[in-house]
């Protein structure tokens, strides 16, 4: 786990925003490498890399779908003072912006600058008091106005610049831990898988642009079709004024989710094998959607079982996010331990027109 | 060019009914192409050239569909309620025309007495004046739709027009699948239905003709206007290549193609972030096991009213642009 948790250190000092996830996907393929037997990009730039299955050809396949990208900024333009105007890529807190450093992506290589807000008085009525929105906040990167003009185009990407910290031992605070500590679930998961035999294939797949479309999850579950699938993303952890029975403890295992993108059966064999384990989850329900890949994964082709695994986290899109190590691990442990039991014969557990366990037939 | 532009702005095509300005697509193509089918959408789908070693399949998509209205109620006075066909907005409305599609008839839309004059009230509160003084004198029945009626204006360097959403990218298709000469690509040419209502022809036909690489070509935005809202995109600056919409991401090996052919072809270009809105692309990028996309933008002031503004400069540039990308193998770079 200590490696992992330096790997995970890695992932989150480095970019790799939706669309553009370059940077995080050549630090997966080689980190994937030892642990996997072949690894390929899919068409939108996700990274598929399987570990082969004891089991005779044709195998079935379990898929691990894990977020690689990350939201952050656009320049919309340079305004004749230098400054630049943002777009958001995905949903990002503005709230929490003013003050950051940032690094802004240039054409002739990366460059930091600050995100500023205007004073009070050079604000609109309506934004002088309280948090002003993305539209008032600019960049500064330092640059005189004809100078930034010259380094900066429309469309440059920025990224946060916040250096990975370690609280209290266990505690790691970061940007990027949505999802990144999920990859690292998913990275841990392919350790343990190492001194193990299973006997299905599987498929570890870190998408691109789940911040803003899930056409990665989509496209890579059209692509791969694997007979079952596991989504791991994060949830709300408990943090100052977040209401109880909307976020979920730290340290007490990842939640698993229930709702209309879970398969029920799949959740079920998840939960009862959590049980037996004694690995702690947390159950999670949501009403519509989990906001997560599951959303079209589920519906990509002719349709897979999906089950969602969730690591919680606070200050969810916020430069300072935090999660708890020890539930990485555990999540690593729940998945390795599914994946070691799936035989021949599990498909037959999760048929929906039989009776199952509990349910009114 | 601008003869092609005028016929194809000054016909009707509300999303689901594109007929007439697909059959006017077909008559333009006759003979220019070397196949032409209709899909069960009704996406026109144009191909020509062969796909060979250094080729790829690649699907540029413009929408046939404009924005409308489609009548809801007719009261005992002839006076028709209406509905909206995508994204019409209530404030570029009351006291304009519309044509029905059927059969051909002019109306006014008029607007309740309101208050609060500096308030636009819904299209609830509108209705569609026929001319008629009671019922029995309206042609016009519930589902029937209709098109802005405003003709296409040649301001010189600027064109004006209903419609320019997206006629401008359907005239320009027309252009380049006409123009292809020599090309290493099986090029297919989709002229799409129901973008405006949720890119849904799009999405059927890039599953069908399954491309190695899709353009959209359509309007985007400018902020060259009086208060305008911070956008880096201005008329007659020339074609913008977009990095960014609030529906998809462009591929950036796309986007570096794209610059890099109209660095080449020595033609003007933009970089786009749009902050509002969506085009085909997104639908081809979503296709199958997923296709690298791009799209050309052509800037358009005031789109979806009925006087939508762009530079004629801007539109013969964008079918240079896509000639010369045509022309010659595709190598997208890395990520």
């Amino acid at each position: 786990m200590e490696e992992t948790r330096e790997h995970l250190k890695q992932m989150i000092s480095v970019a790799g925003l939706s669309g553009h996830e370059a940077p995080i996907h050549a630090l997966l393929e080689s980190a994937w490498q030892p642990l996997t037997d072949e690894q390929h990009t899919s068409r939108l730039g996700s990274l598929h890399a399987l570990k082969r299955g004891r089991a005779k050809a044709p195998r079935n396949s379990l898929a691990i779908v894990t977020h690689m990208d990350a939201i952050g900024l656009m320049v919309k333009d340079v305004d004749a003072a230098g400054l630049l105007h943002l777009e958001a890529i995905g949903g990002i807190d503005a709230r929490v912006l003013p003050g950051q450093l940032v690094t802004l992506h240039a054409r002739g290589g990366d460059l930091p600058g600050v995100i500023v807000i205007p004073p009070a008085h050079a604000l609109p009525e309506d934004q002088s008091s309280g948090v002003p929105s993305l539209a008032h906040l600019r960049v500064d990167t330092g640059l005189r106005p004809a100078q930034a003009r010259r380094a900066v185009q429309v469309g440059d990407l920025i990224s946060f610049a916040t250096l990975p910290q370690e609280l209290d031992g266990d505690l790691l605070v970061g940007h990027s831990l949505d999802n990144r500590a999920c990859v690292a679930v998913l990275t841990e998961t392919l350790r343990l898988l190492q001194t193990r035999t299973h006997a299905w294939d599987v498929w570890a797949v870190a998408t691109v642009q789940e911040e803003i479309t899930l056409f990665g999850a989509l496209t890579s579950g059209y692509a791969l079709r694997p007979t079952l699938a596991v989504v791991i993303d994060v949830t709300f952890a408990k943090s100052p004024g977040a209401p109880a029975h909307k976020a979920f403890e730290m340290n007490k295992g990842p939640a698993l989710d229930w709702g209309p993108n879970t398969h029920p059966r799949l959740y079920k064999e998840v939960e009862n094998l959590a049980r037996r384990l004694e690995i702690p989850i947390q159950p999670s329900v949501y009403a519509q959607s989990s906001g997560t890949d599951a959303i079209l994964l589920q519906v990509a082709a002719e349709g897979i079982p999906t089950a969602i695994l969730s690591i919680p986290l606070r200050y969810m899109h916020t430069p300072v996010e935090i999660i708890h190590t020890k539930d990485i691990e555990r999540a690593a442990r729940l998945l390795a331990e599914f994946i070691s039991g799936l035989d021949d014969a599990f498909m037959e557990k999760l048929r929906l027109d039989t009776p199952g366990e509990g349910e009114a037939s | 060019m601008k003869d092609i532009i005028r016929q194809l702005v000054e016909a009707i095509g509300p999303s689901g009914y594109e007929g007439e300005v697909r059959a006017l697509v077909q008559k333009m193509l006759k003979g220019h192409v070397d196949s032409m089918k209709v899909d069960a959408l009704g996406n026109l789908i144009a191909r020509k050239g062969k796909k060979g070693v250094d080729g790829l399949t690649i699907m540029l998509s413009a929408h046939l569909d404009e924005i409308g209205i489609i009548a809801t109620h007719i009261d005992d006075n002839g006076f028709v309620r209406f509905t909206s066909i995508g994204g019409v907005l209530p404030r570029n409305t009351a006291g304009g025309r519309v044509r029905f599609l059927k059969t051909g008839q002019v109306g006014v839309i008029g607007l309740e007495a309101h208050k609060n004059t500096s308030s636009v009230p819904g299209l609830d509160k509108m209705y569609i004046d026929l001319g008629a003084s009671r019922r029995a004198g309206v042609k016009v029945s519930v589902g029937d739709v209709a098109a802005f009626d405003r003709p296409f204006e040649d301001l010189g360097g600027r064109l004006v027009a209903k419609a320019m959403d997206d006629r401008i990218g359907v005239a320009i298709l027309v252009e380049v699948m006409k123009g292809l000469k020599a090309t290493p690509h099986e090029v297919v040419g989709v002229f799409s239905t129901q973008e405006e209502v949720g890119i849904r022809g799009a999405t059927t036909a890039a599953y069908g003709v399954d491309p190695d690489l899709g353009i959209a070509l359509d309007v985007t935005l400018t902020g060259d206007t009086p208060n305008a809202d911070t956008m880096a995109v201005a008329l007659g600056n020339g074609p913008a290549i977009k990095v960014k919409d609030s529906g998809m991401i462009s591929d950036p090996r796309v986007v570096a193609w794209m610059e890099a052919g109209a660095r080449k072809a020595r033609l003007p270009f933009q970089r786009e972030v749009l902050s509002g809105g969506t085009t085909d692309a997104r639908s081809i990028q979503m296709a199958r096991a997923g296709v690298p996309v791009g799209c050309l933008s052509i800037p358009c002031r005031y789109v979806h009213s009925p006087s939508e503004m762009v530079d004629y400069g801007d539109v013969q540039n964008s079918v240079k642009l896509l000639l010369a990308l045509l022309a010659r193998p595709v190598k997208l770079g890395g990520r």
